[in-house]
This record gives structure tokens, C-alpha cells and sequence, in this order.
């Protein structure tokens, strides 16, 4: 079975409003899978059906593995301390302590202050820990990143690349583009309740269309301009700055940033 | 087995690092043990007989009332409860391990009043130790029932500390421990034999120790056991 997970028809709604519309997709085992959208698209919802946390209206969800689950929003006793924290969930899950995971995640460092007395970024790092103790196949991680400073940011990633490259299945809900590009193998745009695209990132831009974007930068600023035709473009964009006398001091051309495409998805479905 | 045991020493030090449970556990009750045993045996000396049962049911009232509630809701009307539940921590366990730990602490407490009463205001010692002891577990128990029930079913802090108080200031006030019982108006009387106070008092009481005072107490555990298991089964199927 390559499959580390499976979701069919995956129904939820509160009431009239509903939430997740026959929801289908597969995460193939060691991949990085991102559910992405805005707030409310469901996505959530979606990976606390997953995960077991909450009840759905209708479909299967098959999980194959042992499951870690770092929450959105989590909290823990204002009082306990770290290790105390990580001993109990090591003891309820009959785990041994992997210390050098603990390490890695500067949870260690933590040791003397209680809950209350951490950072933002200490405590999603203590929760990460948390979700790892159990040594899962899967790792589920919702918004991991959110509020986090750039250090902490950087470090979260490089934690998240490392169990990527220990073959261990990740499912990411995100908000930060970049954040899902560098790490995730494929992702899941959901928008009211659907999945509007399920593929690589490569295939999102394919999907957008063949747009590129130019960066010009000259002495007098930087500027982007977008386009379906690139040789033409660029030749026209050139010949303008030449006879302007405009200096170029560089000029890059990319397809894009999955936040670019993502807008313009965004866009198409409202239309 | 030794994954719970963990969570109950844990626990236990948890509660003392939290300043209110210190505070509903040991402080208020020693001082009001302190201050209102020497006015008792001061006014009234012949309240010596009864000074022990009287301060416990003050701090226990005090302690699973108001102390243990606060602390269920911190775990139970929040994203604790979820990240138990995600990471294999079953739901029960903080509800037991508060529970328990509370237990001790009000124990230690009561010790501590037993200890002392005899020293600082010649009370008389309960003549069956080992009875007394064993009615005031059973006391102990059924109220940490109700402030559990308390806890898992009030929705937050602000309506909780109503709630408690109004369960709190009945139990003590026509439990019978500030004056007789056999004062009060029958309808108070009435109110005052809902809460298990009144029935503790009687039971640690010297030969209080019978069927007639016991069988509140055991339904009210019973009953508080059943509407915890429900609560709880309730938020793990949510």
C-alpha cells in the first residue's frame, strides 16, 4: 500500500453551511501534501476530519500509519514544563524520548521555564515535539509557521525538511506561499468547501496559463511587468528603456510565485 | 499504570505551582481554620468538641468547590482537551489525575487542622480515628464529584465562579459547622441537607459513622461519576 492516505466524497457542513463539499484526494506515503486556502475554505475542518478529531457527515478516510497532529491553536497547562510535558505524552504513548529530536527542536533548551513563560516559537516547537514523541509515519501540521518570527521560521523549516528527508508522510494546512513551495511535493487549493486544484506546483502554473513576470531593476527603481508573450515583451520592454537612455542594472524573468498563482486562482473561481 | 501514576504526581505538582489552587486548597483554609477556631473556642467553648469537622468541611467545600473547578475548565473548555486527545493522552486522564491530586491536597490540609486543633485550641480529637478518617475520604470523594461535574459543565471562568459560590456559600452557611442545624427555618434546613456538607459534618461527627449519614454522599459520587462520563464521552465523540 503506497497510499498514506485516502479521502472519498468527504462531506461536512454545520447547520446549512457547508464546509466541505465531497472532498477527494490521496497523499502518497513520504510525501509532503499542503492543503492550502483562505480562511474559512475549510482546510481546518478538513485535516481535523483526517485526523480523527472531528466528525463528518459522510465519505471514508483511510489512514495507513500512526499519526503525530500538531494543532492550529494549542495550549497546554500553564504550569508544566517542557520535559514534563514530553514525559507524559512519551509515557501515554509507551515511547522512548528521542533526545536528539528534542534537541534538534531547542526544546531542551526550555527545560526551567513553565508553558506560560514561553515564546510563541518555543511553544510551536514544544508542539511539534509533542506530535513527534510517538515516532509517526504521518505528521499532520496546521498553520506550524503562523506567528512566528524569521529565525524561528527558518528553523521550524529546516525540522520539517529533516523528517521530509526521514521518508515520514507530512500534511501541511499553510497560509504562507512561500512556505509551501519550498517544502511541499504537491498541494490542495480548497476554496468554499472544493478542491479547485490538486497537483505539483509546476502544474498550478500550467494550469494558471503561460504567464510570466519580468523584473527590470534601473537606477531610477525596480519594475515588474506581466505577460503572455514573453518574446515580444521583452523586446518592446528594452527597446523602450534604450531610447529612454535607461541604465539596466539587472533583469530576471520567472513564471511566477505560487502566491502569484494562487490570487489568480483565487480570482478565476470568484468570477 | 505508570503512565497515569505519572500524571497524577504531575499533576499534584502542577497544583502547586498554581497560585489559585494554593490559594483554595491550603491558604484560605488554614487562615480561616486560624482566626475562626479561636473565635469559636473563644465565644463559644463548647464548639471544641466539634472544631476538626467543622474547619474541614469549611476547607473541602472550599477546596473542591472552588479550587478544583478552575482548573477542569483550564483543561476541558480548552485546546488542552484537543491536543490530549491528537497526541494519544486519553481525554479521562486529566479529569482523574485532577481529581486525585486535588484529593490529596485537601487531605494534607485536613491533617494539618486535625494536627493543630488539639494544640492551638484544645479541640477534642474524634474518638475513632480510623473512622473519622474514613468519612472524611468519603466526604472528600463526593465533593470533588460535584466540583468536577462543576467543572466539566460550566462553560467558562466567569459563570463558574458564580456557580460555585452559589453551591459554596449554602454548603457552608446550612451545613450546621457556623451554628445548629436545629436553628435554622425547615425549608433552610431542607436546602442545606442537598449539599453533601451537612451530611459530611454528621458523618465525621464522634458516632455520626452509619448508613443514615452515608448514603447521600455515595449517590451524589455515583450520580457525579455518571454525568462526568457522560460530559466526557460526549466531548470525545465532538
Amino acid at each position: 500500500m503506497n497510499r498514506a492516505i485516502q479521502v472519498r466524497g468527504l462531506k461536512k457542513s454545520y447547520g446549512s453551511n457547508i464546509v466541505l463539499n465531497e472532498l477527494n484526494f490521496e497523499i502518497d506515503k513520504g510525501e509532503t501534501f499542503a492543503l492550502l486556502g483562505v480562511n474559512g475554505a475549510g482546510k481546518t475542518t478538513a485535516l481535523e476530519c483526517i485526523e480523527g478529531l472531528r466528525k463528518y457527515d459522510s465519505g471514508t478516510i483511510t489512514v495507513n500509519g500512526k499519526t503525530g497532529i500538531q494543532l492550529q491553536s494549542s495550549s497546554l497547562p500553564a504550569h508544566i514544563k517542557p520535559m514534563e510535558a514530553v514525559r507524559l505524552f512519551a509515557k501515554w504513548n509507551r515511547a522512548k524520548i528521542d533526545f536528539t529530536m528534542l534537541h534538534a527542536l531547542g526544546v531542551e533548551e526550555t527545560t526551567k521555564k513553565q508553558y506560560i513563560q514561553l515564546s510563541t516559537g518555543q511553544k510551536r516547537r514544544l508542539h511539534l515535539a509533542l506530535a513527534l514523541i510517538g515516532n509517526p509515519d504521518i505528521i499532520f501540521l496546521d498553520e506550524p509557521t503562523a506567528g512566528l518570527d524569521v529565525p524561528a521560521r527558518v528553523s521550524l523549516h529546516g525540522q520539517i525538511r529533516k523528517l521530509k528527508s526521514q521518508g515520514k508522510t507530512i500534511v501541511l494546512a499553510s497560509h504562507d506561499m512561500a512556505e509551501v513551495e519550498n517544502l511541499c511535493d504537491r498541494i490542495a487549493i480548497l476554496n468554499h468547501g472544493n478542491i479547485a486544484f490538486c497537483g505539483t506546483a509546476a502544474e498550478l502554473t500550467d494550469k494558471i496559463g503561460e504567464k510570466y513576470f519580468i523584473h527590470i531593476k534601473t537606477r531610477q527603481g525596480n519594475s515588474t511587468f506581466e505577460t503572455d508573450n514573453i518574446e515580444d515583451t521583452l523586446i518592446s520592454l528594452l527597446d523602450e528603456l534604450k531610447q529612454k537612455e535607461i541604465h539596466i542594472l539587472d533583469i530576471k524573468v520567472d513564471r511566477g510565485t505560487l502566491e502569484q498563482h494562487f490570487i489568480e486562482m483565487a480570482r478565476r473561481e470568484t468570477e | 499504570m505508570n503512565s497515569f501514576l505519572y500524571g497524577v504526581a504531575l499533576q499534584w505538582k502542577l497544583d502547586l505551582r498554581s497560585k489559585s489552587l494554593l490559594v483554595t486548597c491550603y491558604i484560605v483554609p488554614l487562615i480561616f481554620f486560624l482566626l475562626m477556631g479561636g473565635i469559636f473556642t473563644s465565644v463559644m467553648p463548647e464548639m471544641g468538641s466539634t472544631l476538626i469537622q467543622s474547619m474541614i468541611v469549611m476547607s473541602v467545600s472550599m477546596g473542591a468547590l472552588i479550587g478544583l473547578p478552575p482548573s477542569l475548565i483550564e483543561t476541558y473548555g480548552s485546546d488542552i482537551k484537543k491536543v490530549y486527545k491528537a497526541n494519544g493522552v486519553p481525554i479521562y486522564s486529566g479529569l482523574v489525575t485532577m481529581f486525585l491530586s486535588a484529593f490529596v491536597h485537601l487531605m494534607v490540609t485536613c491533617i494539618v487542622i486535625v494536627l493543630l486543633a488539639p494544640i492551638l485550641f484544645e479541640a477534642t480529637l474524634p474518638t475513632q480515628l480510623p473512622f473519622f478518617f474514613l468519612a472524611l475520604a468519603i466526604y472528600i470523594t463526593s465533593s470533588l464529584g460535584i466540583g468536577s461535574v462543576l467543572g466539566l459543565t460550566v462553560k467558562n471562568q466567569a459563570k463558574l465562579t458564580m456557580v460555585a459560590q452559589l453551591v459554596f456559600l449554602p454548603s457552608i452557611m446550612l451545613s450546621g459547622i457556623m451554628f445548629p442545624i436545629d436553628l435554622l427555618p425547615d425549608f433552610l434546613e431542607a436546602i442545606g441537607r442537598i449539599f453533601p456538607a451537612s451530611w459530611g459534618y454528621r458523618l465525621m461527627l464522634d458516632n455520626g459513622f452509619c448508613f443514615e449519614n452515608l448514603w447521600y454522599l455515595i449517590v451524589i459520587f455515583f450520580a457525579a461519576v455518571i454525568i462526568c462520563g457522560i460530559v466526557l464521552k460526549k466531548q470525545k465523540e465532538k
